[in-house]
C-alpha cells in the first residue's frame, strides 16, 4: 500500500504545489477528519475541504456510497480523469471503501465559494436549479440533488457549496461522454441540454448556496 | 348572447393523449384545428417540478389533477332500482383534467389486446358453443381485428417509446417476452426496464410452476429515447411517483412529452383551455353538426362552427357529450334498445399479498409504474374455460409501483384497522411484503349502463352522468378462480403468509381500483348494437368522430391505453385517407 501511495502522491505533488492554499480548516473536526492523511489528501484538503480553483471538489460530507462509486468508476473506465483514474487503480476495494466512509463522515463545510455571478446569471442558475426550463426540456437539478443542491443520500451528491469549477467540468464531462456513470444516461441527458452559459449560471449559483446554519 | 366565432375545419374536445394525436395529425396535413380543453395549461416545467410533485397529500388523498367534482361528478348506484347520487370525492376511478388529460398522471402500463379480445363473442361461441355465455351478457365483436390495428399499435408504441421485450415477432415466438401475445412486426422501441426485487422473486416461482413471466411494457422509459416526432425523453430513476402523479423527468411517456409541443408549434393549431363544452351543434335533419357550443374560462358562451367534431374526452365524458346533444339513441335496459351508454364495462381487479420474514427486504419504494414482472397466462382466453363458467381472465404479476408511505401499507389480514396494533404491522410488514396484481377483464352486461341524471346537474346546469353497474357473476367467478392461482405462486415464492383478496360484489365507488372505465359509445359493424363504426363516426351524424375507451365494447384483461392509441392511428387514417377527402359515411349502415 505505501508503494501505491507514494506514487499517487508523486502524481498528485504538482497540482498540490500549484495550488497550494489555507485549507478552510471547519471548527470542531470529528476524530475521523484528524486521522491519519488518506493519499487524497493532497488535492482534496485534509479536511475534504478540495480545492475549488482547481477543479477540485469537496468530498467531505459527501456520501459513501456516491465516493465508492465514483473511485469504482475511475478504475473501470466510466468515468475518466487523468489524476483520479490512476489514484483508483491503484486503490483495493477495502481501500476504496475505507476512503469513502472516512470523506462521508467528515463534516460538510460550511463556507459557500464567493459570489461570482451577474444578476442575470444568477437568475438563470436559480431557475435551473429550481424550476428547470421546458423550453430546452432539462428538469430542476434539485429534483434529484436535494433542496438547493444538498444532496440525497446514496441516490445523488451534494452540489451546495460546490467548486464551481468543479462542478462545470463535470457537466463538460457528461456533455463529452467522458464521464458515463450516471444511472440511465440521465445527467448526460441534461448536461447535453445546457449551453455554456448556462453551465457557467448553474455551476456559479450551487457554488454560492451557503449551507450554515449560523 | 352567443357569440359565433369564424368557422375552423376541425374542433377537438379533450387535448389530452387522444386529442393531441389527432390535432397533431390533422394540423399537419393542412386542416385548420382547433383544440377545446376544459383545464388548465401545464407543462414538465414549471408545474410537474419536485418537491411539489410529490406531495402524496395533495395529489393522492386529494386527487388534484383529478375532474373537479365540486363542479362536475357522476352519480353512481349499483342497480336501476337505486336512486343514483354524485360522487362527491373519486376513489374508485381518477378522470383527469387539464392539458394532457389523464394520461399525464398514468402508470405507463402499454399493452396490446390479443387478436382473440376483438371477435370475443364469435370466438367464445366457436370454442365453447352459443350457450356457454349468462344469458345477460352483451359481449360483441368489436369490428376491427388484431392485424387491423397492429400497425398502430406498433406505431404508437413507438411514438411513447414504450420499454418492453417481444414474445412474438411476426409468429417467431421470442425467449423471454410474453409467448401469449399476438405477433407483433417488430420488438419494443426500447429494452424492459430493470426488474424489482418482488419481480425477480415472481419470476423464479411462475417459472417453477411452469408459467411464462415476462417484463411489463412500460412507457417510464429504461433509456433516453428520441421519437418520430423528433421528441427526446429521458430514463425513468424510480421514484415511485407515477400514477397519480406527473413524471418531473421527462421519462414517462404523455403528450406533454411525446408530441404536444409538436403540435403546439403549428400554427394551424389552436390551444383554448377552460373551455367548458356544452353541447354538439346538429343542425334541423339532426344529422349534421355544425360545430360546438361552450363556455369560457370567463364565463362567455361561444359557438365554434366547424366542418369536423372529434370527442377526445375521458371515456365517461365521451358518453356524456352524445347524450347531452342528442346523438344516438340513449341505451335503456328495460327493453334493450338504444346504443348511446350501453356495454359500460370496467376491470375486475384483485390483489394477492405475500408476507415475507423480515430478513427480505422487498424496498417497494424504488419503483416505477410499470417495472413489474407478470405472467399472461391466465388471461383472456389463454386456458381452458370448459366447465368454469366464466369467460375471461386476467395479467397476475408483482407489479410494485410505489411504496409511498400514506397510502401503502400492506398488513396480514386480522389486523387492527387503527391504532397501535394496526401501526405495529405496518412497520413489521412495510418492507417485506410483495403485492401481486389480477387485472381481470370486464364483460359486459345488459344492468351496466351509462344515461343522463334525472336530478342533479353540474356547475353550467347540464344532467351529470348516471353510472349503473355492478360486477357481473362472471367476473366474480373469474376473480376467484385466478385469486386461487396467484396464491399458489406467492407460496412458492416462500412466503411465509399469502393472503388473496378476489374482487367481490357489490362494486363500491368509495374504494381505489382502476380508472379503466369503458364502453357507452362502443363500436362495432352493427347500428343496433353500436354508437360509431369500425372507424369511431358516429352512425347518427357522420361528421361527428367519438375517439376514446368509450369505443370498448368490453374490457379486457390489460390496461386499455395501448388499444386506444392504436385505435386513435387507425381512425385517423380513415379520416386522412378516406373521410376528408370525401366527407361522408364511411360505412353504410
Amino acid at each position: 500500500m505505501n508503494v501505491l501511495a507514494g506514487s499517487i502522491m508523486i502524481l498528485a505533488m504538482p497540482c498540490a504545489l500549484a495550488h497550494a492554499a489555507p485549507s478552510a480548516k471547519p471548527s470542531g473536526a470529528t476524530p475521523a477528519a484528524e486521522a491519519p492523511a488518506a493519499p487524497c489528501e493532497a488535492c482534496h484538503g485534509a479536511h475534504g475541504e478540495g480545492m475549488a480553483a482547481a477543479h477540485v471538489p469537496r468530498i467531505a460530507g459527501q456520501s459513501a456510497d456516491y465516493l465508492k462509486k465514483q473511485l469504482d468508476n475511475y478504475a473501470d473506465g466510466t468515468r475518466d480523469s487523468p489524476v483520479m483514474t490512476n489514484f483508483a487503480k491503484a486503490l483495493s476495494d477495502k481501500q476504496r471503501i475505507k476512503y469513502a466512509m472516512l470523506y462521508s463522515s467528515m463534516p460538510m463545510p460550511q463556507s459557500p465559494q464567493p459570489k461570482s455571478l451577474s444578476a442575470v446569471q444568477f437568475a438563470r442558475g436559480h431557475q435551473l436549479a429550481f424550476q428547470g426550463d421546458e423550453r430546452v426540456r432539462v428538469q430542476a437539478c434539485n429534483s434529484c440533488h436535494g433542496p438547493d443542491g444538498v444532496g440525497v443520500l446514496h441516490a445523488a451528491p451534494y452540489l451546495a457549496g460546490q467548486s464551481a469549477d468543479y462542478i462545470a467540468s463535470a457537466l463538460k464531462s457528461f456533455q463529452q461522454g467522458t464521464r458515463k456513470n450516471d444511472a440511465g444516461e440521465l445527467m448526460r441527458s441534461v448536461a447535453k441540454q445546457l449551453n455554456d452559459a448556462d453551465v457557467i449560471a448553474v455551476s456559479g449559483y450551487f457554488a454560492q448556496v451557503n449551507l450554515s446554519t449560523k | 348572447m352567443v357569440q359565433r366565432l369564424k368557422e375552423v375545419d376541425v374542433v377537438v374536445i379533450g387535448v389530452g393523449m387522444v386529442g393531441s394525436i389527432v390535432a397533431k395529425e390533422l394540423a399537419a396535413a393542412g386542416y385548420k384545428v382547433v383544440g377545446l380543453e376544459r383545464g388548465q395549461t401545464r407543462f414538465t416545467v414549471p408545474e410537474f417540478q419536485s418537491p411539489a410533485i410529490h406531495d402524496e397529500l395533495r395529489f393522492d388523498i386529494r386527487k388534484a389533477m383529478m375532474q373537479d367534482n365540486t363542479r362536475e361528478p357522476v352519480t353512481f348506484r349499483n342497480q336501476a332500482s337505486q336512486v343514483a347520487l354524485p360522487v362527491r370525492r373519486w376513489e374508485s376511478f381518477l378522470p383527469g383534467t387539464g392539458l394532457g388529460g389523464s394520461m399525464v398522471h398514468w402508470n405507463g402500463q402499454t399493452y396490446r389486446f390479443q387478436a382473440n379480445d376483438f371477435q370475443l363473442a364469435t370466438r367464445t361461441r366457436e370454442r365453447y358453443g352459443k350457450n356457454f355465455l349468462d344469458a345477460d351478457l352483451t359481449i360483441q365483436d368489436w369490428g376491427v381485428t388484431y392485424d387491423d390495428l397492429e400497425p398502430h399499435y406498433d406505431r404508437f408504441e413507438y411514438l411513447l417509446g414504450t420499454s418492453g421485450k417481444a414474445g412474438n415477432i411476426k409468429g417467431q415466438i421470442q425467449p423471454g417476452g410474453d409467448p401469449h401475445e399476438s405477433p407483433r412486426s417488430r420488438d419494443y422501441p426500447t429494452p424492459p426496464q430493470k426488474e424489482h426485487y418482488s419481480g425477480a422473486m415472481f419470476r423464479k416461482a411462475a417459472s417453477s410452476l411452469g408459467y411464462h413471466p415476462f417484463p411489463q411494457p412500460s412507457s417510464n422509459l429504461s433509456q433516453p429515447y428520441t421519437n418520430p416526432e423528433g421528441m427526446k425523453l429521458n430514463a425513468c430513476v424510480f421514484c415511485g411517483f407515477c400514477e397519480r402523479y406527473a413524471c418531473e423527468h421527462y421519462a414517462k411517456s404523455v403528450p406533454q412529452t411525446v408530441i404536444l409541443p409538436v403540435l403546439l408549434a403549428n400554427p394551424n393549431f389552436e390551444l383554448r383551455t377552460g373551455c367548458q363544452v356544452q353541447r354538439i351543434n346538429l343542425d334541423s335533419t339532426k344529422k349534421h353538426a355544425t360545430g360546438v357550443t361552450y363556455i369560457d374560462a370567463v364565463g362567455r358562451e361561444l359557438e365554434q362552427p366547424a366542418s369536423l367534431v372529434i370527442t377526445s374526452m375521458f371515456a365517461l365524458n365521451n358518453v356524456r357529450m352524445l347524450l347531452l346533444s342528442g346523438i344516438g339513441t340513449p341505451y335503456d335496459p328495460a327493453t334493450g334498445q338504444g346504443v348511446v351508454g350501453r356495454n359500460y364495462a370496467y376491470q375486475t381487479m384483485s390483489t394477492v399479498a405475500s408476507f415475507f420474514d423480515e430478513d427480505v427486504h422487498i424496498n417497494p419504494f424504488m419503483a416505477s409504474g410499470a417495472s413489474g414482472t407478470l405472467i399472461n397466462d391466465f388471461a383472456g382466453d389463454n386456458f381452458d374455460h370448459s366447465g368454469l363458467g366464466f369467460i375471461g381472465g386476467a395479467f397476475i404479476g408483482a407489479v410494485n409501483t410505489n411504496g409511498r408511505p400514506i397510502q401503502y401499507h400492506p398488513v396480514p389480514p386480522g389486523t387492527p384497522n387503527w391504532g397501535k396494533g394496526w401501526k405495529q404491522a405496518v412497520v413489521k410488514h412495510y418492507n417485506h411484503t410483495v403485492m401481486f396484481s389480477l387485472h381481470g377483464s370486464s364483460v359486459a352486461q345488459r344492468q351496466n349502463y351509462l344515461d343522463l341524471d334525472p336530478t342533479y346537474r353540474d356547475a353550467w346546469g347540464q344532467p351529470l352522468l348516471r353510472m349503473t353497474f355492478d360486477f357481473p357473476q362472471n367476473d366474480i367467478k373469474m376473480a376467484a378462480h385466478l385469486t386461487a392461482k396467484a396464491v399458489e405462486i406467492g407460496k412458492a415464492m416462500g412466503a411465509k403468509q399469502v393472503a388473496g383478496n378476489p374482487r367481490k360484489g357489490p362494486y363500491t365507488v368509495t374504494q381505489y381500483q382502476t380508472t379503466h372505465n369503458t364502453g357507452g359509445s362502443v363500436m362495432g359493424d352493427n347500428p343496433k348494437t353500436s354508437v360509431v363504426n369500425r372507424y369511431l363516426q358516429s352512425w347518427d351524424v357522420p361528421n361527428v368522430f367519438v375517439i376514446g375507451a368509450s369505443n370498448y365494447p368490453q374490457n379486457a384483461s390489460w390496461n386499455p391505453t395501448g388499444t386506444l392509441g392504436a385505435l386513435t392511428y387507425w381512425a385517423i387514417e380513415a379520416l386522412k385517407n378516406k373521410y376528408l377527402k370525401n366527407p361522408g359515411r364511411l360505412v353504410s349502415a
